[in-house]
Parts: C-alpha cells; structure tokens; sequence
C-alpha cells in the first residue's frame, strides 16, 4: 500500500507573523498543530462497554459518555456524539494512531484515519474567547467550558470541533475549509492583534 | 427557538434540520394488501394544533437523530430524546 505524505493545511495560505493591532501584546496566538495523529472511533453495536474497557486498558483513559476529553498517555479522546469519539496524539504521529487503535480495539469499533484531514489551530492569549464569541454560539466561560471540555458546532459557519486543553483552545476543521477559517479568524482577530506562530 | 439536544446541551435551530412526524411507522410487508398502510405512511400526516412528535437531526453537532416534541402552536419544545431507544 502506498503511504500519503503529511501535509500542513495551511501551506501557503498563512504566513507567521502579526496581523492586525500592531501594538501592545498579541490578545490572541495562533498556531497549527501540524503531524499530529487524528482519528474516530465508532463503538460497534452491544461493544460500548468491553470498548471502554479496552481503551482503559490500552491507553488509560476512560472514554466521555458525552462532549469532553479523557487524557491518557499520549492520546486524547473526545466525545463527538453517542458512541462516537476523537482521538489525537502527538506521539503516534499521523496514520500510526489510527493503526494502533484499529489492532488494540479490534472487533469492539470502527477506526477511520483523519490525519491530515483536519486543520488543527491552536489559539491562546487572553483576548480567545472574545474572537470566538463573534463566531461560535457558546457559552465558552471557564466555570462552563473548563480545561478538556469540548463541543462540536460551528464557528463562522463552518463545521468545526473545538476542545480546551488548559489555557489553550484547540479547533479541528475539515482541511478544505483551513483557507475559510483563516479569512474569518483574521478579520475576527484583528481588533485584538493576532499572532501568528507556526510550531505547535 | 433552541432546541436542548441530550447530548450536546442548548443549541441554535440553525445546527438542526427538519425531517417530519417522528408517529408514523413503516409497514412491515410490501403485500398489496397493505397498499392503504403505505399511502398512510408516506402521504398522510395529522396536522395538529399543540403537542407534536417530530424527528429532527442534530447535523452541525453530534450527528444524532433526536425525537423532539413540539407546541406547533407556541413553538415551546415539550421534550428531547434520542431517537435510537437504548442510547
């Protein structure tokens, strides 16, 4: 089987640097979270429980019944819908996550490799929740939406999925609507001056 | 109008799409005996004034079916549940 390159999303259409308000500190930072490994899980008819358990056992983190993170070493699960989940890592990087869920959950759930099929943008500084607001019809308040909450709605119309991991607000988009997104977060940004780095 | 989805919490109606009377039921048989069942069940709607079942699908959120019950008089949602029993 021939293997798929690993490409950025936003190669070409965002160049590092700062965008919008000049002075003063950025109020928001951007950054893509680029090679990481991305995946879904769909939990087979009756396997929802020996699932949960296979993924405790396997990755130590047990799976959210409803839209939120678990944390295990290396990979986070978030909960897209019932009997639905997304995983991301950094340490099994690209296809190697959908590969090592698919071997350790086989016969308990469906597998899909998403990597590279999602932009992953990552925005702190602490003007990120005013910008979403213009977009995202949520109530983001820390008491609310806390480290590891997540959601799946719209942002800007677009289909987006938008989870906290600590100050930090990560949102996954299909890679065709990078280029979109990234017209709206500039203009949304640009009052508060964004900041554009590109390492993860 | 929101719709409380059981999954994703308080929505905007725009994260949802409008299917129809969640009531009616797809006959078992394709006899002819029961052409007058299949006409029921794919031209004939109540169309009440108050409470209705209705399917609608949470598209821009989890994806799920949801069975909501409607005031089609006031617009209030009466209740929300997943349409697959068992979730």
């Amino acid at each position: 089987m021939s293997s798929l390159k690993s490409m950025s999303a936003l190669h070409g259409i965002v160049s590092p640097g700062r965008y919008g308000k000049q002075d003063g500190e950025p109020g928001v930072v951007a950054s893509e979270r680029r090679d990481i490994g991305l995946a879904t899980i769909a939990a087979r008819k009756g396997h929802e429980a020996d699932l949960t358990a296979a993924v405790k056992a396997a990755y130590g983190a047990v799976l959210p019944s409803g839209p939120g993170s678990a944390v295990g070493p290396g990979v986070r699960f978030i909960g897209i819908g019932p009997g639905q989940w997304f995983a991301v890592s950094e340490t099994l990087a690209n296809e190697a996550l959908a590969d090592d869920l698919a071997e350790r959950l086989k016969g308990l759930a469906s597998v899909a490799d998403h990597s590279s099929g999602r932009a992953i943008i990552r925005l702190e500084g602490p003007e990120v929740r005013a910008v979403l607001a213009k977009g995202l019809a949520l109530d983001l308040d820390p008491r609310v939406f806390g480290d590891g909450a997540a959601a799946t709605s719209t942002i800007g119309h677009m289909g987006a999925l938008l989870w906290r991991d600590g100050e930090a607000y990560d949102i996954a988009l299909f890679r065709s609507v990078g280029g979109s997104f990234w017209g709206w977060l500039r203009s949304a940004a640009a009052a508060f001056g964004l900041e554009v780095v590109t390492t993860s | 109008m929101r719709i409380t989805c059981p999954y994703c919490g308080e929505r905007a109606l725009d994260e949802f799409t409008y299917r129809g009377d969640a009531t009616v039921k797809r006959p078992d048989s394709l006899d002819e005996n029961t052409a007058e069942a299949w006409v029921d069940y794919v031209y004939l709607r109540d169309n009440p004034a108050g409470p209705h079942k209705e399917l609608w699908h949470h598209g821009a959120g989890c994806h799920a079916w949801l069975e909501v019950t409607r005031d089609t008089v006031t617009h209030e949602i009466l209740d929300v549940a997943f349409a697959r029993k068992g979730c």
